[in-house]
C-alpha cells in the first residue's frame, strides 16, 4: 500500500467510526476536512450541513479563513457549495477567474485569498440531501477523476455516518422518555397508595385529590406525585 | 427470523391494543414461536432499577417474571445489569449458585431453563427479553442468535410505540395496569405509611413478606390495597 492509499484507508476508518459512545460530530467533520486537504493536495476544504430551521450552516472547515469564506458564501447565496446543495449535483470550476459572472462575490473573495479552483460534492443518501463538501485548490487545474471519486466516496460514507448518528440520538432520546414515563407512572401509583393509607380514601378518590392539588397549585401531577412519594409534601397538605 | 418484520409486529400491536390485549404479549408470543421456547417476558427497568413488565406470552411466564421482581434476582435482571445475554440452561441443578432464591421457585412453577437478552439503545439499558423453557438444556447457536435479534426487534418496537406518546407520557399501547404492577406500587405507598418508612423500604418489606409466605407479590399487594392486610 502506498502512503496515499494508507491515508485514504485511514480516512475511511475515521469516517466509519460514528457509532462509538463518545462520538463528537464537530470533531468528526473537522478531521474529515483536514484529511481531504492532506489526501487531495488541496488548499482548503469545508463541510456545510443543512439544519432545517436555519438552512445551510458551516459544520467544519480546514482553517479559519475558509470558515469565513463559507459563511460569506452562505450569507450571499453565491458560490459552488450553495449551488451544489441547491441542485444536489457536483459543481466543478477549474478556474475561478472565469467564474466572476457566475459567482460575483465568492469568486472575487476566493481569488483574493489565492485560491484558483473549486469543487463541491453533494452529501446525500438516496433522496435525502444533507449538505455539501467543498474543496479549494491554489492551482487552476481540476482534481484528477480518481481523486474526485475518492472524495465523493468519503462524503458518502460521512453522510451515512451522520444519518446513523442522528437516528441513534433519536432512539436514545425516546428510550430516556420511556424510562421517565414509566418512572412517573410508578410515582403516581405510590403517591395514590400513600394518600389512600393516610386518609382512608379509595385509590380513585386519592388520585382525584392529587390531581386537584396539582391543578390548584399550578404543578404537574408527576411532580406532586414525586414530592409525596419522597415525603417532601405532607399528605395532610394534599387533602386540606 | 426473515418471516417476521417489524412492520408486521407494529400493525399487530396496534390491532391487539384495539382489542384490549397487551401489545407486549404479541411480541412475547412471536418470540416463543420463532425461537422455540415455552414462554417469554419483556421487562423494562427504569434508572432506579424498578422493573416493569411490558408483557408475557402466558400465565406461567408472568409468574416467573413476578418471581424475578419479587426476589430482585434472576436472568433478566442480570442481563440488564451486565448488558449481555445471560443463559441459565439448568435451573434444576442444585449446585448452581447463580440465583439461589429465584431458581428453585422457577422450577416449582415448571420452568427449568431461562435465557435473557438485554434490551439496549446505544449506551442506555432498557431491560431484558426473558425466554423460559419447561425442559432443561442449552439453546442452540441459531436460537441464541435469534434471541439477540429478537431483543433488538423488541427494543425497536418499544421505541417506535413510545414515539407516538407525548413527552412525559407513556404510550397508550404500553399502559396496562397489570403489566405496570400498579397495585404493587400502590401497596408500597400504603405500607410506607403503615410502617413510617420510605417507599423503597416498603417495597422491600412487601417482597420479603411475599417470599416468606410463598405467595406472589401481586396477591400480597392486592390484599394490602383492599385493606385485608396491614404491616405494623
Amino acid at each position: 500500500m502506498t502512503q496515499r492509499e494508507a491515508l485514504l484507508a485511514r480516512a475511511f476508518v475515521d469516517v466509519a467510526d460514528t457509532l462509538v459512545a463518545d462520538f463528537d460530530v464537530v470533531d468528526f467533520l473537522t478531521v474529515l476536512t483536514t484529511r481531504c486537504v492532506e489526501l487531495f493536495e488541496l488548499s482548503e476544504s469545508a463541510l456545510l450541513l443543512v439544519d432545517p430551521p436555519r438552512g445551510l450552516q458551516v459544520a467544519a472547515s480546514s482553517s479559519h479563513e475558509m470558515h469565513v469564506l463559507e459563511l460569506f458564501e452562505i450569507q450571499h447565496d453565491d458560490g459552488p457549495s450553495v449551488d451544489c446543495y441547491r441542485n444536489g449535483e457536483p459543481v466543478q470550476c477549474d478556474d475561478l477567474r472565469a467564474a466572476v459572472t457566475r459567482w460575483p462575490r465568492f469568486a472575487r473573495k476566493a481569488l483574493a485569498s489565492g485560491w484558483r479552483s473549486a469543487h463541491a460534492l453533494p452529501m446525500h443518501l438516496r433522496s435525502e440531501l444533507i449538505g455539501a463538501l467543498t474543496l479549494l485548490r491554489a492551482d487552476p487545474v481540476p482534481l484528477p477523476t480518481t481523486d474526485l471519486v475518492a472524495a465523493q466516496a468519503l462524503a458518502d460514507v460521512a453522510t451515512i455516518g451522520l444519518l446513523q448518528h442522528r437516528a441513534a440520538e433519536e432512539h436514545r432520546l425516546l428510550a430516556e422518555q420511556l424510562q421517565y414515563a414509566l418512572h412517573s407512572r410508578v410515582a403516581v401509583e405510590q403517591a395514590k397508595g400513600a394518600l389512600a393509607e393516610h386518609t382512608g380514601l379509595d385509590m380513585d378518590s386519592a388520585f382525584s385529590a392529587l390531581r386537584r392539588y396539582a391543578r390548584n397549585h399550578n404543578l404537574g401531577l408527576v411532580d406532586v406525585a414525586h414530592a409525596v412519594a419522597e415525603r417532601q409534601t405532607s399528605l395532610s397538605e394534599i387533602v386540606r | 427470523m426473515e418471516r417476521i418484520q417489524l412492520r408486521d409486529l407494529m400493525s399487530g400491536l396496534q390491532s391487539d391494543h384495539e382489542r384490549g390485549e397487551s401489545p407486549g404479549r404479541r411480541l412475547c408470543r412471536a418470540c416463543v414461536e420463532l425461537i422455540g421456547v415455552s414462554g417469554a417476558g419483556i421487562m423494562i427497568m427504569d434508572d432506579e432499577g424498578n422493573g416493569t413488565s411490558l408483557g408475557v406470552s402466558d400465565d406461567v411466564s408472568g409468574a416467573i417474571e413476578d418471581l424475578q421482581f419479587t426476589f430482585g434476582e434472576g436472568p433478566g435482571i442480570d442481563a440488564h445489569t451486565l448488558g449481555r445475554p445471560v443463559l441459565g440452561p439448568r435451573l434444576d441443578d442444585l449446585d448452581q449458585a447463580q440465583w439461589p432464591t429465584f431458581a428453585p421457585a422457577a422450577v416449582r412453577a415448571g420452568v427449568l431453563a431461562a435465557f435473557s437478552f438485554p434490551l439496549r439503545v446505544g449506551a442506555i439499558r432498557l431491560g431484558a427479553l426473558d425466554l423460559y423453557h419447561g425442559r432443561p438444556g442449552d439453546l442452540g447457536a441459531t436460537q441464541v442468535a435469534d434471541g439477540i435479534a429478537m431483543a433488538d426487534l423488541v427494543t425497536q418496537a418499544v421505541i417506535t410505540v413510545q414515539e407516538g406518546a407525548g413527552a412525559g407520557d407513556l404510550a397508550d399501547e404500553m399502559d396496562n395496569p397489570g403489566d405496570l404492577r400498579t397495585e404493587v406500587h400502590q401497596a408500597s405507598g400504603m405500607v410506607s405509611g403503615q410502617l413510617d418508612v420510605s417507599i423503597d423500604a416498603a417495597l422491600v418489606r412487601l417482597r420479603a413478606y411475599a417470599y416468606s409466605e410463598g405467595r406472589s407479590i401481586n396477591e400480597v399487594a392486592r390484599d394490602v390495597v383492599t385493606r385485608q392486610l396491614r404491616f405494623e
